[in-house]
């Protein structure tokens, strides 16, 4: 737990020099809507309701942001989409 | 066609085959891991490059199908793509490949009735997933794929193609349920 406010937490996150770079999961017309659902719960274990609006977005919005860090811990969750066959990309946040 | 997964009350996840069907899904194995098996790596090729599993050099794929499946990790830096691939693209070829084994293993010690581990069936999931991202690949198939197709002739070969794409697509729904729940 966190004495801090909230919205001070939030700032800082938003700033964070070291999580620059995003990871982005696009929508195709092969991909499972509940197997997407599934892979987001299992690699990034995400809870079902977040895992299933990430889902939702991909789906919908045509792709959607699944993770954040460093260049080095996005290219490792790009590959590990890759292997679930997600068709997924990095990208710098700006 | 078969019924798809069940979960038995003991835990174990079964599937039920015809023979033709359970021969379909061998076949498929083989030409997934012929399709994505890594290359023997050269003989004179750096050994140090072999130890931390990247390639001196690998290039982007041109057939549609290995580029869905070993997609462009940088949609617009070609050279930090080429990169990820030089590092990833042994990895993933070989998990691909260990899915498909994993699945004929498991189908070559069963008759009609499938019994899979909790253990192997995010194996057959990934394997699922790579055989109708291949296959959907090669068909062109988009979300108005199946509104299309009504006009092709009924012995259109791409209309056999897509019976087992569909098949496939069911045995992968009532996996991911099972694995859902």
């Amino acid at each position: 737990m966190s004495i801090a406010p909230a919205e001070i937490t939030q700032v800082v996150e938003q700033v964070d020099p070291d999580r620059p770079w995003i990871t982005m999961v696009w929508n195709d017309p092969v991909n499972l809507m509940s197997y997407v659902t599934y892979v987001f719960m299992t690699y990034f274990e995400y809870d079902k309701s977040h895992a299933e609006s990430l889902m939702m977005d991909v789906h919908e919005k045509g792709r959607a942001v699944v993770s954040n860090g460093t260049r080095e811990e996005m290219e490792r969750d790009v590959a590990a989409m890759h292997g679930y066959g997600l068709w997924t990309t990095l990208q710098k946040d700006d | 066609m078969s019924t798809g997964f069940n979960l038995e009350s003991s835990g174990r996840i079964i599937l039920r085959l015809d023979e033709v069907e359970r021969m379909m899904l061998i076949s498929l194995c083989d030409q997934m891991v012929t399709l994505v098996t890594p290359q023997e790596r050269d003989p004179d090729a750096d050994p140090l490059f072999a130890l931390v599993g990247i390639e001196p050099s690998v290039e982007r794929p041109e057939d549609e199908v290995i580029l869905r499946l070993f997609p462009d990790a940088y949609s617009d830096d070609e050279h930090a793509a080429s990169d990820f691939r030089r590092f990833t693209e042994r990895d993933l070829r070989q998990t691909k490949t260990n899915h498909a084994q994993t699945v004929q293993e498991t189908l070559q010690r069963s008759g009609e009735k499938v019994v899979l581990s909790i253990a192997v069936a995010p194996s057959w999931l990934g394997f699922l997933n790579d055989v109708r991202l291949a296959l959907g690949s090669r068909m062109g198939i988009d979300d108005d794929f199946h509104d299309e197709v009504v006009n092709l002739d009924e012995d259109d070969p791409l209309l056999a193609m897509l019976d087992v794409y569909d098949w496939l697509t069911y045995l992968q729904e009532t996996l991911v349920q099972i694995m859902l729940a």
